[in-house]
């Protein structure tokens, strides 16, 4: 397909990741868990090295309701946006790296960055999709991936047929999956009731 | 030193997750000509198994495995040379191949389960991810491996562990080879359901399920 020119890119996105999420993925659950310093500052260490290592970019397109494969899951929307977010392969490269030199840790840390880093790239193209809803006087339901629920991993066909995702280097596997690992894709719909989305609104 | 104490440190060194000190008492065990097996076994082991006591205490989080398991490691790194320099084979718990299945490039809880099996004494063949069945079936023959151990995050990859049990059985390999399945989406049930011998969720519980599963067929 070629790239559609109404295809949004969003890039320089501000990713901030709150060190509790670091700690949660890292398994410290009760609420006795102790960090040791070491851990603390293997994770500040790693930290530091994000401001090079991600690079946070989505690509985003809103369709008609007409215009998109009719799914189920897009039942009721007047509009749908589909959307890819990836941080780029640097991160996971440099992950590996470190696990292939006994530093499992600090490679499992890296890694937990990268997956938090993900998740908040998508919630980041999902507040701006939001608001472009609200501006076309529409309201937006909540972020929704291929692979959960009824919306089969499958369709990620369809999003890479429907988005130019190489642009932000992304691709597909043929088991659905997509290079970078650490990338995410999502749909809202654009609803013309209010009542018809469990999104809330502040 | 006394060589008791020398043990003594070492398992210490396990325990603390001191890489350094590890490392110099493997050094020192070296070069002071020590039964090396013994200091493996002596030394080394009991402070790993330690860790996962704590672990299971409560006490030690992740991390602290992992910190562990990569000293374990440094110090085999040592060790292992003069071990093959002078003929000695290891003791081994069992040969461990491990991988993430075709089609599946989720790589990290396989790698965590891969080093805890390491460090806890088993002879690991890292496969990596997206691992083609054969390839699984060919290490396992080539390198004589006890167990395979198979991970799947998707729902949709998950499917292949049983194809890969299947492949194992038509071809009389599953005498031969326990497999052991893994990830987010696997449950003991399924392993039951496709006829593979194990299951753990985490990589704590994979090592001794992993101990469990080979125990009837090792050495005293
Ligand atoms: C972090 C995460 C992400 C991150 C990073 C992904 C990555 N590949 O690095 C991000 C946010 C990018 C992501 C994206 C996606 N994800 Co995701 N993700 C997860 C999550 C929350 C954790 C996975 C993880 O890294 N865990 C940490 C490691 C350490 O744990 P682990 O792999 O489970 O391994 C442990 C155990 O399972 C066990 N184990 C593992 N292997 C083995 C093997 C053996 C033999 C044994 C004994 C034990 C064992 O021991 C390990 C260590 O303790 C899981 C849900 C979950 N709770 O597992 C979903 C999950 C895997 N993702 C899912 C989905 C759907 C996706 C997306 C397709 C969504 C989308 N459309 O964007 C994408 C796909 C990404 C891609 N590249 O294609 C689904 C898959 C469902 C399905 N249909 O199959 C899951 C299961 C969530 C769910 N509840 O539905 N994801």
């Amino acid at each position: 397909m070629s790239a559609a020119s109404d295809v949004r890119r969003l890039h320089s996105l501000p990713i901030r990741i709150p060190e509790r999420k670091i700690l949660y993925r890292l398994g410290y659950k009760g609420r006795n868990a102790q960090v040791s310093d070491t851990v603390s500052e293997m994770i500040t260490e790693q930290e530091k090295r994000l401001g090079t290592l991600l690079r946070p970019e989505a690509l985003y397109r809103i369709l008609n309701y007409d215009e998109t494969n009719q799914h189920p899951v897009f039942k009721g929307a007047a509009k749908v946006a589909l959307c890819i977010c990836t941080i780029g392969e640097e991160l996971e490269r440099s992950s590996a790296a470190l696990i292939e030199d006994n530093e499992m840790l600090r490679g499992f840390i890296l890694d937990s960055f990268g997956s938090e880093a993900a998740e908040e790239t998508a919630i980041q193209a999902d507040r701006i999709i939001a608001q472009e809803a609200r501006g076309l006087g529409l309201w937006p339901s909540k972020r929704f991936s291929p692979g959960y629920s009824i919306w089969d991993i499958r369709e990620q066909s369809y999003m890479f047929a429907t988005l130019p995702a190489s642009e932000i280097g992304v691709r597909l596997t043929d088991t659905f999956m997509m290079v970078p690992r650490k990338s995410v894709s999502f749909r809202i719909n654009f609803y013309r009731n209010r009542e018809q989305t469990t999104r809330r609104f502040g | 030193m006394e060589q008791d104490t020398l043990l003594s440190e070492m398992t210490q060194s396990i325990i603390d997750g001191n890489r350094n000190q590890a490392e110099i008492l493997a050094r020192e065990a070296v070069s002071q000509g020590m039964d090396l097996n013994a200091v493996i076994e002596q030394g080394f082991v009991p402070g790993i198994q330690r860790v996962g006591d704590l672990w299971e205490q409560g006490e030690y989080f992740l991390p602290e495995l992992i910190t562990s398991a990569e000293c374990m490691k440094a110090v085999m790194n040592i060790l292992q040379p003069e071990l093959d320099k002078a003929n000695i084979r290891a003791r081994s718990l069992g040969k461990v191949v491990i991988g993430t299945i075709e089609g599946d490039i989720h790589d990290i809880g396989k790698s965590l389960v891969a080093s805890m099996l390491g460090a806890n004494g088993f002879d690991v063949v890292d496969l990596g991810a997206d691992v083609k069945l054969d390839r699984f079936i060919a290490t396992a023959q080539e390198v004589e491996a006890d167990l395979i151990c198979v991970s799947a995050l998707l729902t949709t990859t998950m499917l292949l562990q049983k194809t890969l049990v299947a492949h194992l059985r038509e071809q009389g390999l599953l005498d031969r080879f326990k497999v052991m399945v893994g990830g987010a989406p696997v449950n003991q049930r399924w392993a039951q359901d496709i006829g593979a011998h194990g299951y753990a969720e985490n990589a704590m519980t994979a090592v001794q399920a992993v101990k469990e599963l080979l125990g009837s067929r090792l050495e005293p």
